[in-house]
């Protein structure tokens, strides 16, 4: 497959890099690793008149601990972060999201955190050749006015599938967003629109520079599972990004993110209060927990991202399940 | 112990090292002076009407040399048999799927070309389409082919007689049904063709194939053009699995654009176009009645098979008597009455696939499996009771000479400790397993035997010309092993010349599982005949009779004497200066039925030899998910004779992923005749890091009376059974049969929650009768 045409931007800096995203703005795509985008564009999904390369940018490639937080470069390679003592450590989450992408053999070099963040949300219908999609009126992702995963569908359903975030927003990760004069850190949930055929709200002259992690207190413990048909090069179905933050047994706070379901990683706020307060041994607390996430959760996913609606529902249960048990440390 | 040099021995293929080191040249890296890119125009509507057709935009673009559509052809339409001829290279007047040829283009690049592309205007009328072969058959709408009524592309009857009478005798009968979903291949390459018209207007062309000869024919038809003017030229190949069996429309489509340019024009596909526009294998609906009598002895059975075939008819009549034939090599029935059809639907086309008939093949031994519980047999007595014996007919009167079925089953057994393990794993651990048979080579009339030659050069080397492709399995490794073996020379004094149509003669190809027992016997037989006029030389110079000599590492020397002894250089040398040449050739013609014909006369020998395989699987379900975690694999193929072991121990590898791992993941999943996984992300092909930690491999050999050195098929047997042996030991492992496949972990849990709540059921109903 032929990529179409496209002019090479390849900044020396990240101030040059700014300066091209604040002139070109809509037009340019930047590549970070590539591994979602060129794929996109080889459908010609997108067809960016720019592209921009964060090559050069090396300066954006870091792990460091600080007092209160630690800080993640938007270049960072998954298998530095797969490799990080830290990371493994204090949000293990994290590293097992990492852990999971595409291939270790190619995603985990070339594939980078933010660009992982910033994948496009999916769907069967519309990830497709430009031949599929011919012959048929175009879906709503696609500047249509159909959905062919959900009947009746007003809007695009498409499926975000990413692994990172829904484990960086249940560790609370911030996301700093850069631009020519000026930049914003914002909640990496606020990143994401739940819009399928708009995910993000980055602006178009914003770069996604860098993930901030704040170091929880008390005791804090984080899990990341998810589901997919192959043990590797393949999104996940349903996914669950859990942190467990207890002091003396006891869950001072939880937080459960189910990726994979819908247009967002979805924070389960019902699912993740049932748990304050309850024992970290409380297996039917986990349950009740879970259930409600999968029942929360299924109300939002179409079937668009293979196997069955059913089983991915089913699914979320125990993927939530088994995050919230291996976070609390219950050995099965 | 034998007394052969190289039959039987671990060598490295002679293509590995060039195939490791990205040294061989497949078809898209051939890059010829002017050549040109092709592009194929393919209906975006499953079933319509073509109405209009306007290249002249197309062909005004800059840079576009031709634009070719239905009428600038000869309008011949192919098909493997005269019977079923339905489908032209370039669709003129009606579409039959998405993805259905309506025009080429040839331009100076890829960019230009795919603009073109865009430029063809094509006016259509959209008709009907239906995607599921029992609504294709109930269909009210236009037929998909005028003259196929109720869309049956193929019937397919056998019955042996006394099949309802011997229902009567039965003791036990059971009528279940399976159903598969269609698989693709995934050919490591994608689908290319190069083609160019030489000096003398011959046409030269490069693709991957089945069969060099099996692609010039239709060639040479389509073209009106004398064989000799079609030169199909060896070019490496990245796997076929019976998807590279037939003519390809693109073969045409690129040599008429190469005869329109002037120009070599190279056509290569996508992914997408290699999984819709080549072949799949069919989908299909299977029901099997069997009854036994009290020792599980079947007595007859009844099958009923409906297979989706797609647009066009393909392979057809082969594909829709595979599935049947490997069941009645492998086991015994006392009489049995088979209706298979193919229907066409508004699908991408069908051929014969490595595990052809998942349905068909995992039913009978689930079914199988099922009896054996309600006698309170186990799996392996049952299968002992109904195994195919050596010297045995067919229900379809095909005699089996060679056979070591019940060894293959023994061996497995055996090895994996399946009677230890069976009925006492812990839960959801389960052991299952499988057994089949697959044919080697079908009759093929004047198609069926292959001719080799051997010319010695004048430094001892020779020169080795078969028919015979390697698409992938070490075909050329093979015939280079058996022409070293019999003229005793090093398998690097082997120059070996094949799969060129205009140099060697016609052979059956390497998609029947023929090629080593009539290509590498063809080669056999030249290289003794070879041997002999070498001997004759030689016998003169050493003063002995030509019988007591014997050939070995570059020498000819006495039996019995080995001291004395000629370099078979020097013979070749005194041979030419005594106005004797060195060189033979020899040929093979398996002697089969020739009136055996698939749907007329579906009686007689079918093929020489038949081989037969069993696998055995254990694994391990999560009852939480549905996965399947494979903890071991057991294979177990007689295969004759096993020419090079290391071979058929990476055919045996291969066939558990392709055969029974894909049976837990691969699919295609659809929309209004789209294939919604046609990339290898979203169709689950198996990676190395899925594959069960441990294969035992087991060779058997029950040495064929009519093989070289008594070889026959390998590997397909092990492909066959591992899909059944997977099934059974997912069965095994939840205690539910599965009649749908492939065993997606939906499915799997689907199963488990249904059997827990019936278990829930009748505990509720025993604690209320309590």
């Amino acid at each position: 497959m032929r990529l179409p045409r496209f002019e090479y931007l390849e900044p020396d800096d990240l101030t040059q890099a700014l300066d091209m995203l604040a002139s070109h703005k809509e037009d340019v795509k930047i590549i970070a690793g590539g591994t979602d985008l060129l794929v996109r564009m080889k459908n010609q999904l997108l067809t960016p008149a720019f592209v921009m390369s964060m090559k050069q940018l090396s300066g954006l490639s870091y792990i460091k601990n600080h007092d209160d937080t630690l800080t993640i470069g938007a270049k960072t390679t998954l298998a530095d972060i797969v490799d990080s003592d830290d990371i493994q450590e204090g949000y293990t989450a994290l590293a097992q999201a990492a852990e999971r992408v595409g291939a270790e053999t190619i995603q985990h070099h070339r594939g980078t955190i933010s660009g992982n963040i910033l994948q496009d949300t999916r769907c069967i219908h519309y990830n497709q050749s430009r031949f599929h999609r011919s012959g048929r009126q175009p879906c709503h992702k696609d500047g249509g006015k159909i959905c062919y995963a959900r009947d009746e569908g007003d809007r695009c359903y498409s499926t975000y599938q990413g692994d990172m975030a829904p484990a960086l927003i249940a560790l609370e990760a911030k996301v700093v967003l850069s631009k020519k004069d000026g930049k914003r850190t914002i909640n990496l949930s606020d990143l994401f629109t739940s819009d399928g055929f708009h995910p993000f709200s980055i602006e178009p002259d914003e770069l996604l520079t860098e993930i901030i992690l704040p170091k929880q207190k008390n005791n804090s413990k984080s899990a990341y599972q998810r589901l997919s048909y192959r043990s590797a090069i393949d999104y996940p179905i349903t996914s669950a990004g859990v942190m467990i933050n207890s002091k003396a047994e006891k869950i001072k706070k939880a937080r459960i993110v189910v990726g994979s379901m819908s247009r967002a990683p979805l924070f389960m706020v019902k699912a993740s209060e049932t748990l304050a307060e309850k024992s970290l041994t409380d297996i039917d607390a986990f349950k009740e927990a879970a259930g409600i996430a999968m029942d929360n959760a299924g109300t939002f996913a179409v079937h668009n991202a293979g196997s069955t609606l059913e089983y991915r529902c089913d699914m979320t249960f125990v993927m939530v399940l088994k995050a919230l048990e291996q976070a609390a440390g219950i050995e099965k | 112990m034998s007394d052969y040099n190289l039959i039987g021995k671990r060598m490295p293929r002679v293509d590995s090292r060039s195939k490791v080191t990205g040294k061989v040249r497949f078809t898209a890296d051939l890059n010829l002076p002017g050549m040109l890119v092709g592009k194929v125009k393919r209906s975006p509507y499953a079933h319509a009407r073509i109405v209009k057709i306007d290249t002249s935009k197309a062909k005004a673009l800059p840079g576009v040399k031709a634009v070719v559509t239905g009428e600038d052809t000869e309008g011949v339409k192919w098909g493997v048999f005269a019977y079923t001829r339905d489908q032209q290279f370039i669709q003129m007047e009606k579409v039959r799927y998405i993805g259905d040829e309506v025009a080429g283009v040839a331009a100076v690049d890829e960019e230009t070309a795919l603009k073109a592309l865009d430029l063809i205007e094509v006016e259509y009328e959209e008709l009907p389409a239906v995607f599921d072969p029992l609504e294709a058959m109930a269909s009210k709408g236009p037929l998909i082919h005028d003259d196929f009524p109720d869309n049956i592309n193929v019937h397919v009857n056998i019955d042996t007689g006394s099949v309802d009478e011997n229902f009567e005798k039965s003791h036990y009968i059971r009528e279940d049904t399976f159903v598969a979903a269609e698989e693709s291949y995934f050919q490591a390459e994608p689908y290319a063709v190069v083609a160019r018209f030489d000096e003398e207007d011959c046409l030269e062309v490069w693709m991957p194939n089945g069969g060099p000869h099996m692609k010039s024919k239709p060639l040479s038809n389509a073209f009106k053009i004398p064989l000799h003017k079609v030169k199909v030229k060896k070019i490496a190949i990245g796997g076929a699995f019976g998807g590279r069996s037939e003519i390809c429309p693109v073969d045409y489509i690129c040599a008429l654009l190469a005869k329109r340019t002037k120009a070599p024009v190279k056509i290569q596909f996508t992914r997408e176009e290699n999984t819709i526009a080549t072949r799949q294998g069919h989908s299909m609906i299977v029901t099997h009645k069997t009854g036994v009598d009290k020792e599980g002895q079947v007595l007859a059975r009844e099958t009923t098979c409906y297979m989706d075939g797609g647009a066009y008819s393909s392979t057809g009549p082969i594909a829709t008597s595979v599935p049947f034939l490997s069941m009645e090599q492998a086991y015994r029935m006392g009489s049995v009455r088979y209706n298979g059809y193919r229907i066409y639907t508004n699908k991408p086309i069908r051929g014969m696939i490595r595990v052809h008939g998942r349905a068909f093949a995992c039913g009978v031994d689930t079914q199988l499996d099922m009896i054996a519980d309600h006698l309170s047999i186990d799996p392996v007595e049952i299968r002992l009771k109904n195994s195919r014996q050596p010297g045995e007919y067919t229900s379809t009167k095909s005699q089996v000479s060679s056979c070591a079925m019940d060894e293959t089953i023994l061996k497995a057994v055996e090895k994996s400790k399946f009677k230890e393990k069976w009925g006492k794993l812990p839960a959801y651990h389960g052991i299952g397993i499988g057994t089949n048979s697959v044919q080697t080579g079908f009759p093929m009339g004047i198609r069926g035997g292959s001719q080799a030659f051997i010319k010695f050069n004048e430094d001892g080397e020779a020169t080795v010309m078969s028919g015979v492709v390697d698409n992938g399995q070490g075909n050329d490794n093979m015939l280079v092993q058996i022409a070293a073996e019999e003229l005793g020379l090093l398998p690097e004094d082997i120059h070996l010349v094949s799969a060129d149509t205009e140099t060697t003669s016609s052979d059956p190809g390497s998609y029947s599982q023929v090629s080593t027992f009539v290509g590498g016997q063809a080669v056999q037989v030249a290289a003794k005949n070879c041997k002999k006029r070498l001997f004759d030389v030689a016998a003169k110079i050493l003063k002995v009779e030509p019988d007591t000599l014997a050939a070995k590492n570059r020498m000819i020397y006495v039996k019995d004497d080995p001291e004395k002894s000629i370099p078979i250089k020097k013979v070749v040398r005194i041979a030419l200066l005594n106005f004797t040449s060195v060189n033979a050739q020899g040929g093979y013609w398996p002697k089969v039925d020739m009136k055996r014909e698939w749907v007329s006369n579906p009686f007689g020998q079918m093929c020489e030899a038949f081989s037969f395989g069993t696998t055995i699987i254990e694994v391990k379900v999560d009852p939480d998910t549905g996965q399947v975690e494979v903890l071991e694999a057991t294979a177990v193929q007689d295969v004759g004779k096993a020419l090079n072991p290391l071979v058929l121990e990476g055919q045996f590898e291969g066939s558990i992923a392709m055969g029974g791992q894909a049976n837990l993941t691969e699919y295609h999943d659809w929309k209004d005749g789209r294939v919604l996984n046609p990339t290898m992300l979203e169709y689950k092909l198996p990676l190395a890091c899925d594959m069960p930690p441990k294969i035992n491999n087991i060779i058997v050999e029950s040495v064929d009376p009519k093989g070289p050195y008594g070889a026959k098929e390998a590997g397909m047997s092990i492909a066959m059974s591992a899909a059944q042996a997977y099934a059974a030991a997912v069965s095994n492992a939840i205690g539910v049969y599965l009649d749908s496949y492939p065993l997606t972990p939906d499915k799997i849990l689907a199963a488990i929650k249904k059997k827990q709540e019936e278990e829930a059921k009748q505990g509720a109903k025993k604690a209320r009768v309590n």
